[in-house]
């Protein structure tokens, strides 16, 4: 209970740091002023233009913070990550594309569905690649992921090249790309709102299965899990989570490595309370090092992306280190 | 009362041939031990009866049921497995092994409480698995394997790693377990194995050369022939009592007080 009540008010905490941070920083007086409706320009501007970027943060936080629980449960290790295992290079080839080709589609389905077929094939790239070159450990799984990711980054560089022209920016995709909350309008919020939701219940549904993965293939097996049709499904739901959060916020790294950790930390390492957990210390996240992108280096806006890795970097090697001494 | 039949196994592992025309029979109320020098099939063998391998030829059934077409959750259900090691991803507390054992099972009212008390779990239920020692280990894996009343169980080598009186009080465990399902256990002691169980199955490369009370094989030269070595049998003077110590009053003892009193 106290646990939810101080998860609650670090999310509000990160919330509010997202608000009141920017390149002209406000006073809490003038955050409360907007917040209850004050007519003036800079009032309109942090309803309109602030708050749902802030709010979009959060939502694509929670977001990785998911993907990156569910791949580390998937495969049983605690590197794994969306970005690392090139779920998320691969989303980014598929965005790509939406972005620079004309496919006929409404440009949020187009950018959700490549995303998604991108991610979802690029974690399975990973995962046959891990398992020939003799299992799911961190060394082979690590391997195999920088190796997949390094594909895809050309291969998203090769299509900047040679689908960009006049009529689309690079700016637009490379920026993108390095990850960055896009301002979104309150419509593409509520969408995207949703589709959050549904991804934290879909991925709920896995927690059972998650544990007992933990136990290793041959005993998850003899606990009766079908390990094989367990793990399609966990993969699918995780490029699904991914997918969307690539989607909306580009390409931002190690979010979903950090949050789980936090989560085991404070709520142990069972999947039914890590999984929300997870969410929320990634929606925090996000939400904090958004606030730091917007105010760092004024009037300039530092791509979310770098920030997190900045922060997460360290972190990873920190991780690595405790693992390989073991 | 249910019987575990294997028909004709065939199991071929990457091209070679591990288990070739194993057929046995099973049932409630003897510990069966299953031995054999190394790579003679008896941990596949294990798998194919538990279910986690399919054979290539042949049939495992329980109770009538076949064990390879039945759906994951059920086998879960029917089926306790023991493997011979066991290192979780994740450091989960005695508690949560406990949990994702009693997971499995149909009933809605687990028997955590009664299996950690019977286990002698209590004062560890909170512990994580990384600061347990190989006996609390052994114990919590066991626990969380039978907390689900599995018709069948099937051990790979319990304690293989534990000291001699925790292996005997798991061995203790498992033919107080015989008496009310079936359980065959896998044992590189064949000295354990000859007190301990009541019938042994005696494996050579991928067959049984013996299968007979554990009494009647202790005296059948097939058994040194298997092993391809001459064992020399010492008679006990049944006045020095057992040389290991079979009644130590561990858990499994305790345990077995219960199901006495219970039983009256």
């Amino acid at each position: 209970m106290t646990r939810h009540l101080a998860l609650s008010c670090g999310l509000l905490a990160a919330g509010l740091f997202g608000l009141v941070a920017g390149h002209d920083w406000l006073s809490p007086a003038s955050l409360w002023a907007a917040l209850s409706g004050d007519p003036s320009l800079q009032g309109g501007l942090i309803l309109h233009w602030r708050l749902p970027r802030v709010l979009a943060a959060g939502l694509v936080g929670a977001l990785l913070g998911t993907g990156g629980a569910i791949f580390q449960g998937v495969f049983r290790n605690p590197l794994a990550e969306p970005y690392l295992l090139g779920t998320a290079g691969g989303g980014a080839v598929g965005a790509t594309i939406a972005l620079l080709l004309p496919l006929g589609m409404p440009p949020v389905l187009a950018l959700a569905g490549l995303s998604f077929v991108g991610a979802w094939g690029a974690t399975w790239a990973v995962l046959l690649v891990a398992r020939l070159a003799g299992g799911l450990d961190t060394g082979a799984l690590l391997l195999a992921g920088v190796s997949v990711a390094a594909i895809l980054q050309a291969i998203r560089s090769g299509l900047m090249l040679a689908l960009s022209d006049e009529s689309v920016s690079l700016q637009v995709v490379l920026s993108w790309t390095l990850g960055g909350i896009q301002t979104p309008a309150w419509d593409g919020l509520a969408l995207l709102a949703a589709l959050t939701t549904l991804c934290l219940l879909l991925a709920q549904r896995l927690h059972r299965g998650l544990d007992l993965l933990g136990l290793g293939d041959e005993q998850a097996s003899a606990f009766g899990l079908d390990t094989a049709r367990f793990t399609r499904l966990a993969v699918l739901t995780g490029a699904l989570v991914v997918a969307i959060a690539v989607a909306w916020g580009g390409l931002v790294a190690f979010v979903g490595l950090v949050a789980p950790h936090l989560a085991r930390w404070t709520v142990g390492v069972r999947h039914g309370a890590l999984l929300p957990v997870s969410a929320g210390y990634g929606a925090m996240l996000t939400m904090l090092c958004d606030g730091v992108a917007r105010a760092a280096l004024p009037p300039a806006e530092i791509p979310l992306g770098l920030v997190t890795a900045l922060v997460g970097g360290p972190f990873f090697l920190f991780v690595l280190a405790r693992r390989v001494r073991r | 009362m249910s019987v575990l039949m294997a028909d004709d196994l065939q199991f071929r592992h990457e091209s070679r041939l591990i288990l070739d025309g194993v057929c046995c029979r099973c049932r409630v109320g003897e510990l069966v031990g299953l031995i054999g020098p190394n790579g003679a099939g008896k941990s596949s063998l294990l798998r194919v009866l538990a279910g986690l391998r399919r054979p290539d030829r042949g049939r495992v059934s329980l109770a009538g049921a076949d064990l390879a077409t039945m759906p994951a959750a059920q086998r879960g259900r029917l089926v306790g497995y023991l493997p011979q090691h066991f290192e979780p991803a994740w450091d989960y507390t005695v508690r949560d092994m406990l949990a994702l054992g009693a997971s499995r099972a149909s009933a809605s009212t687990p028997r955590l409480g009664t299996m950690a008390r019977d286990f002698d779990l209590e004062p560890l239920l909170e512990r994580p698995w990384s600061r347990l020692s190989g006996g609390e280990r052994a114990r919590a894996l066991t626990a969380a394997v039978l907390v689900a009343d599995p018709q069948l169980l099937l051990a790979d080598e319990p304690g293989a790693s534990l000291d001699v009186q925790y292996r005997s009080a798991l061995l203790e465990r498992l033919s107080l377990e015989a008496q009310r399902r079936i359980v065959i256990v896998v044992l590189h002691d064949i000295e354990l194995a000859v007190r301990c169980c009541a019938r042994l199955i005696v494996m050579n490369a991928g067959r049984i050369a013996l299968d007979a009370d554990a009494a009647v094989a202790a005296r059948d030269p097939r058994l040194d022939a298997a092993f391809n070595i001459r064992f020399q049998r010492v008679p006990i003077d049944p006045s020095l009592g057992p040389l290991l110590p079979m009644a130590s009053p561990g858990p499994a003892t305790a345990a077995r007080k219960r199901a006495r009193q219970s039983d009256a």
